[in-house]
């Protein structure tokens, strides 16, 4: 077993407390990891979707050409990895459609279609379940988990915490999260950074990996014991109560089975990670933070899937820090006026700068035979195109990453108009070898991304 | 319908209802003393039922099927061929048609509609048939599985195990449906959730029991920035102080703890800010002064070397003005337990101190703010370090009932502790097998190491019980699929704790379910008054009125620094403590409903006194005023209220409007339809237009009209208040016109006017209310089938004024959650 503790000096904690004493386990005193091996004959690829809300300034964000990519002033930030992007246009999601007489709630069809291109449905007189279609980001979790302590991370930049914010009809849910594991199972995101780590490398209060085995090994009999209650108890109860604790059974299979594969892995190293104290203040912190934690999530194999939220549909956040004092549904309604727009561009051009400090971030982190960022692909978009109409159509699209050789960046390809967005899950899916034959409302795959 | 008709086939069903359903015969009871107009009506109508004066058919096709038939199916609704006769049939669809009517959206403005006479009495009519329906075929429903959410179970580890913790650092926040976080259809159990229990779980056994290995650890604090540090920060802070902050914190054991103070520095050049001013800290243990530090100052020019004159560099900074706070920390003992810790600066003058609203917020702008004063940036406390034990804690005098005297009882005495915990904690007796499950894990903590650490391996694995975090009603074996029946006491028990308390029942609640007399007369009632005069019941106005009103959401706003310099995170805090305070006395005080809408008494302190323009309030703590001036009296001149309902920089009142319908009136409007053009920004003379006349353009188009001409005056009532609450009587250079008519044709203008013809609506305004409580009591969204039951409450605190009490026994009387629905 190889522990590599490139620690904070102890001596900075002791300076002043007097000789002698124990020392508390300091945020930022993690053990210093490394990554995994990663070979060109077996690539790992990574696959990761980031969404960000309430549609796009389609005037700043479209290449005018085709080919070659021209970057407008959204696409900007991404200059330094530009050989690494493929900017898709002409796709549509069409299950995120109003259906006759259905009313409102485009915005949460809009998210819940993203990665399920399925139609979420409308809660109508007692029929309140929620319903839309497992997401592709699941599809190829279930797919990869026997290999990664965790099938998925689903992480997000807005708590749930607020009332009265979702549309009349639509759970919550389905602006809440990107990830369905099928058409009626959320997985919840995760908001806080501190609880993320917790999530990625155990909530041990000790960094050594004896104790990190101990304490597994004491939740694993926990797990089984509570595996038994809940299997009496199911019994007991009619056909009907089953699902809630049915979905508890799964949870605690699904911890298992990750106690399992961190047991047999344990003596593998892990990336040199700082524990982050909580939520930071600042929305660009916040935001970095937990890119950061995606990355350290592939870069130590815990997982190969990542969804990432930027906000919810409607999210109302306001950005007095890049000069935007409204909040960003009302500014999304722009009724096309032009201090509007330029309002919603300095907002989508402020994620931009995000994610493209992110994907620097990857294409700087070795792995394998080149970097995370080769290895990887990133769909990065928008729910709607025309925030103003709420329109699903000519979506604003990314695919980041070079897919392990697959895909072929630094073009703006134009799609058959009317492509489905699913269509370009599936491709993507195929190349994360993953089989599919279908996602929704996919009608194929799209040939296009590693140009050939 | 297949299914009501299913029940009615269901001849046990009916006897259980008969021995257990308190309602329905006290409806038709509702006698003399309900509010005049309905009562006269139900009366006449209950008893003329079948000769009821409108002939309902006839009213049908001569006002409503010209749009809602067959052909055209406007909102999808066809009413030509819906047997009116039998509305049992239809009782969706009626209910439907009784809410449209009871609002008076229908018929639309503008087509024939009848006399408000005959309307009442039709409408009238109509609820008494599906009433008399769901009397003879009652369909309580059938609430999922429910899982504790973050909030209760937070109260549920303060009441189990005498611990408070921070639920929301433990897990995440929960998905809301129907506008609360507590219904049981969204909240299922997931992977990352069950991780976050266990890691809770841990956490809180270790604490509860008081685990000598607990090392030491570090929990920093910081002061939100937003906040001034001008004024006395909490009321647990002595007064003669300013700044800093109050921390409750569980000290894990007996031991010493070290604490550390850091300040606030500027942006510019990372000097302390107003270092050069001397300032005096305290440092305090449940108030009790622990050190005072001496820090700043001017630079003293002598022989000797003073570390406070200034250095070199452009900002001519000396070391002192970048690390004099590392000085700041001190070292002291602390039994374990709960302990408020206090940092605060004393207080110089009273003439230099005290809120300065001028000041831009320190908000947003921390890279040109500079405060005029010395301010915490967060405090440490790190520990315990030579800890002597696990002390005497109100958590273990709860938990050890007993103690081992030898290995021979050891056994005994665990399973004595465990069977009282997994009573508490599965809210009903345990049972052998419950205890030996957890007797198991105290047997393995007990090998590797002491008594102690048994009961903490226990009581961990109970904390992640399904018995514990899941709330499940069983079917009696006895009853039929589909069957309606009566929920046991012990069910019924929770049920109370987690509506008044959002907690688990205590042992007098649960002694009585457990005996079977909960439902004896007088019993429940006697229980439920109990309950609410438990200070356990604030959770009801705090967890409820906070989501009801979307107080929670203020935490989230973020109004425009520069628009309205004078919001900072105090007023902030301040605005929520209003709402809350008055909440809890309108309930505590038993006052009638209206009086949310029209109290001319609220709850300030000094700094929101300022912000409203009330003199004489002076200090930071909250104390009850009265109001002379009418513009702020109940909910509506609630700051919190009107912060919610604006947009970042201005007010919207169509924003306001739809809340008032959604969460007031209960007719929330239809969403507006996709691609709306936009309204002109100028008038016809090419002036920029105020909102007010930019809205009225919402009534020259009629598709706009229909919802608008609803919401957009009840907004404009509010316009007075700005987009943080404050009384304003122009908005840029318009003159407010606070002025409107409501679609029933009141005429108002201004804020009091406008409350006293919400008040002509008091009946609309209850029976949303109830539907909301219900919604929160249920765990689940009010149905169709519900409605009946929402009536008979309402008209059964009609005679007790619809105060707080009566609505709330009501509910608890009620069908749907005295009953359930056995599974399919």
């Amino acid at each position: 077993m190889v522990i590599t503790k490139k620690c904070l000096s102890r001596r900075t904690v002791l300076r002043g407390l007097g000789a002698g004493i124990a020392l508390p386990l300091l945020d930022g005193m993690v053990p210093a990891f490394a990554a995994i091996r990663n070979t060109a004959a077996r690539p790992v690829k990574r696959l990761g979707a980031v969404y960000v809300p309430n549609g796009m300034s389609m005037a700043r964000w479209l290449p005018a050409t085709e080919g070659s990519l021209e970057l407008t002033p959204i696409l900007s930030p991404l200059a330094s990895v530009r050989d690494r992007v493929l900017v898709l246009s002409g796709m549509d999601n069409s299950a995120a459609k109003q259906l006759l007489n259905e009313g409102d709630g485009d915005h949460s069809r809009c998210q819940a279609a993203f990665l399920t291109g399925a139609h979420a449905r409308k809660a109508s007189g007692t029929n309140t379940t929620l319903h839309v279609g497992v997401s592709m980001d699941q599809l190829a979790a279930h797919e990869l988990r026997a290999d990664t302590q965790l099938a998925s991370l689903e992480l997000s930049l807005e708590a749930n915490e607020l009332v009265g914010q979702c549309e009349d009809g639509y759970g919550c849910a389905y602006s809440a999260t990107l990830a369905w594991r099928d058409a009626s199972t959320p997985m919840p995101m995760e908001t806080n950074p501190r609880a993320v780590f917790e999530h990625l490398f155990g909530a041990v209060g000790s960094t050594e990996s004896e104790a990190r085995l101990r304490a597994l090994r004491r939740d694993r009999s926990i797990l089984d014991s509570v595996r038994e209650e809940l299997t009496d108890l199911q019994r007991v109860l009619g056909r009907g109560d089953r699902s809630k604790l049915a979905g508890y059974l799964d949870s605690v299979r699904d911890i298992e089975r990750r106690i399992q594969i961190a047991e047999t892995q344990s003596d593998r190293e892990l990336p040199e990670v700082v524990q982050p104290a909580g939520i930071p203040a600042n929305f660009e912190d916040y935001a970095n933070v937990m890119f950061d934690l995606m990355l350290v999530a592939y870069q130590a194999d815990l997982t190969r899937v990542c969804t990432f939220l930027f906000g919810r549909e409607k999210n109302v956040r306001t950005y007095p820090e890049i000069g935007v004092a409204e909040p960003h549904h009302p500014v999304s309604h722009h009724r096309q006026r032009p201090e509007q727009l330029e309002k919603l561009a300095k907002i989508n051009t402020f994620h931009m700068q995000i994610f493209g400090r992110f994907l620097e971030k990857l294409r700087s982190t070795e792995d394998g035979d080149g970097s995370l960022l080769d290895q990887s692909m990133i769909i990065y978009g928008a729910g709607m195109s025309n925030s103003n109409a709420h329109e699903p159509t000519d979506l604003p699209i990314v695919l980041a990453g070079g897919g392990a050789g697959l895909v072929k960046g630094g073009r703006h390809v134009r799609l058959p108009p009317g492509t489905p967005l699913a269509n370009l899950h599936l491709t993507v899916l195929d190349k994360m070898g993953i089989p599919a034959e279908q996602l929704g409302n996919s009608t194929g795959e799209v040939a296009v991304l590693s140009d050939v | 319908m297949l299914r009501l008709a299913r029940v009615v086939s269901c001849g046990c069903m009916l006897a259980v209802v008969a021995a257990c359903y308190l309602h329905v015969a006290r409806l038709h009871a509702a006698g003399p003393q309900a509010p005049r107009a309905r009562a006269a009506s139900i009366l006449t109508s209950s008893v003329a039922v079948s000769t009821a004066s409108p002939d309902p058919r006839a009213l049908l096709d001569q006002y409503c099927v010209t749009c809602h038939n067959e052909r055209l199916a406007t909102a999808g609704l066809l009413l030509d061929e819906s047997d009116v006769e039998h509305v049992g049939a239809g009782a969706d669809t009626w209910e439907k048609v009784v809410r449209k009517l009871r609002s008076g959206e229908m018929p639309p403005p503008g087509r024939r509609r009848p006399d408000k006479p005959t309307l009442d009495a039709f409408v009238t009519w109509l609820e008494t048939e599906l009433d008399r329906e769901a009397a003879a075929h009652p369909n309580p429903g059938r609430p999922a599985d429910h899982r504790l959410n973050q909030f209760e179970y937070g109260n549920a580890i303060r009441d189990l195990l005498a611990l408070e913790i921070d639920a929301a650092s433990l897990l995440p926040a929960d998905e809301s449906d129907h506008g609360f976080d507590n219904i049981a259809e969204v909240l299922s159990m997931s992977p990352t959730l069950l991780e976050r229990y266990m890691f809770a779980a841990r956490k809180i056994s270790r604490l509860a029991v008081g685990d000598p290995a607990t090392g030491p650890a570090i929990e920093t604090f910081n002061v939100s920035r937003g906040l001034r540090q001008d004024d006395r920060m909490s009321e647990d802070l002595p007064f003669a102080t300013r700044g800093g902050m109050l921390v409750r914190h569980y000290f894990p054991l007996d031991g010493e703890y070290v604490v550390k103070i850091r300040l606030g520095r500027n942006f510019t050049n990372s000097q302390i800010r107003a270092i050069r001013t001397r300032e005096e800290i305290d440092v305090l243990l449940d108030g009790a002064r622990i050190t005072r530090f001496s820090i700043g100052g001017e630079c003293v020019e002598s022989d000797d070397p003073d570390p406070r004159c200034s250095g070199t560099g452009i900002y001519r900074t000396s070391p002192y003005q970048l690390t004099a706070d590392d000085a700041l920390q001190v070292r002291f003992s602390a039994t374990a337990g709960m302990h408020s810790l206090g940092v605060a600066f004393v207080k110089k003058s009273a003439l230099t101190e005290g809120p300065a609203p001028t000041l831009l917020p320190p908000r947003h702008t921390s890279s040109t703010y500079t405060a005029p004063r010395m301010d915490v940036d967060w405090v440490r406390l790190e520990g315990p370090y030579n800890p002597t034990g696990p002390g005497d804690t109100p958590s273990r005098r709860r938990i050890f009932v007993c103690q081992p005297t030898g290995p021979s009882n050891a056994d005994a005495c665990a399973a004595q502790i465990m069977a009282t915990l997994a009573r508490r904690a599965y809210r009903r007796p345990a049972t052998d097998s419950d205890i030996e499950t957890l007797l198991r894990f105290y047997r393995i903590g007990r090998q590797e190491g002491t008594f102690e650490q048994g009961i903490q391996e226990a009581l961990a694995r109970l904390l992640v019980s399904p018995h514990f975090l899941f709330r499940v009603e069983r079917d009696p074996a006895s009853v039929q699929a589909d069957a309606v029946y009566q929920i046991s006491d012990l069910e019924l028990a929770s049920r109370l704790s987690f509506f008044l308390w959002s907690s688990i029942p205590d042992d007098e609640l649960l002694d009585v379910a457990a005996r079977g007399t909960l439902r004896d007369p007088g019993i429940l009632d006697a229980q439920v008054r109990r309950m609410l005069a438990d200070r356990r019941a604030t959770a009801l106005v705090t967890n409820f009125g906070g989501q009801w009103l979307h107080i929670r959401n203020l935490k989230a706003v973020d109004p425009d620094a520069r628009a309205f310099p004078e919001f900072d995170d105090n007023l902030r805090d301040a605005f929520q403590r209003e709402t809350e305070l008055f909440l809890e006395s309108q309930m505590r005080e038993d006052y009638p409903l209206e009086e949310l809408l029209t109290a001319t008494y609220t709850f300030l302190n000094e700094r929101l006194a300022r912000f409203y323009g009330i003199r004489n309030v002076y200090g930071t703590h909250f104390r009850r005023v009265e109001l002379s001036d009418p513009r702020r009296a109940g909910l509506l001149g609630h700051g919190s209220v009107l912060t919610v309902t604006s947009y970042a920089t201005r007010t919207s009142p169509v924003v306001r409007g739809k809340y008032l319908l959604d969460n007031i009136l209960g007719a929330p409007p239809p969403p507006p339809p996709p691609n709306v053009p936009d309204l002109p920004a100028h008038g016809d003379d090419g002036e920029p237009a105020s909102i007010r006349e930019r809205m009225e353009q919402h009534r020259a188009n009629p598709v706009c009209a229909s919802c608008h001409t609803r919401m957009d005056p009840l907004g404009f009532a509010l316009e007075n208040f700005n987009a943080i609450g404050k009384w304003r009587t122009t908005d840029g250079t318009s003159a407010i016109d606070a002025s409107g008519v409501l679609p029933d044709g009141t005429t108002f203008a201004g804020p009091d006017e406008f409350r006293r013809a919400l008040l002509m609506h008091r009946d609309e305004f209850v029976r949303t209310f109830t539907e909301k409580l219900l919604t929160y009591a249920l765990g689940r969204a009010v149905q169709y089938y519900d409605m009946p039951a929402v009536r008979t409450i309402t008209r059964d605190a009609g005679p007790d004024n619809y105060r707080w009490s009566s609505l709330i026994l009501g509910i608890v009387k009620s069908q749907p959650f005295q009953m359930r629905k056995a599974s399919l």
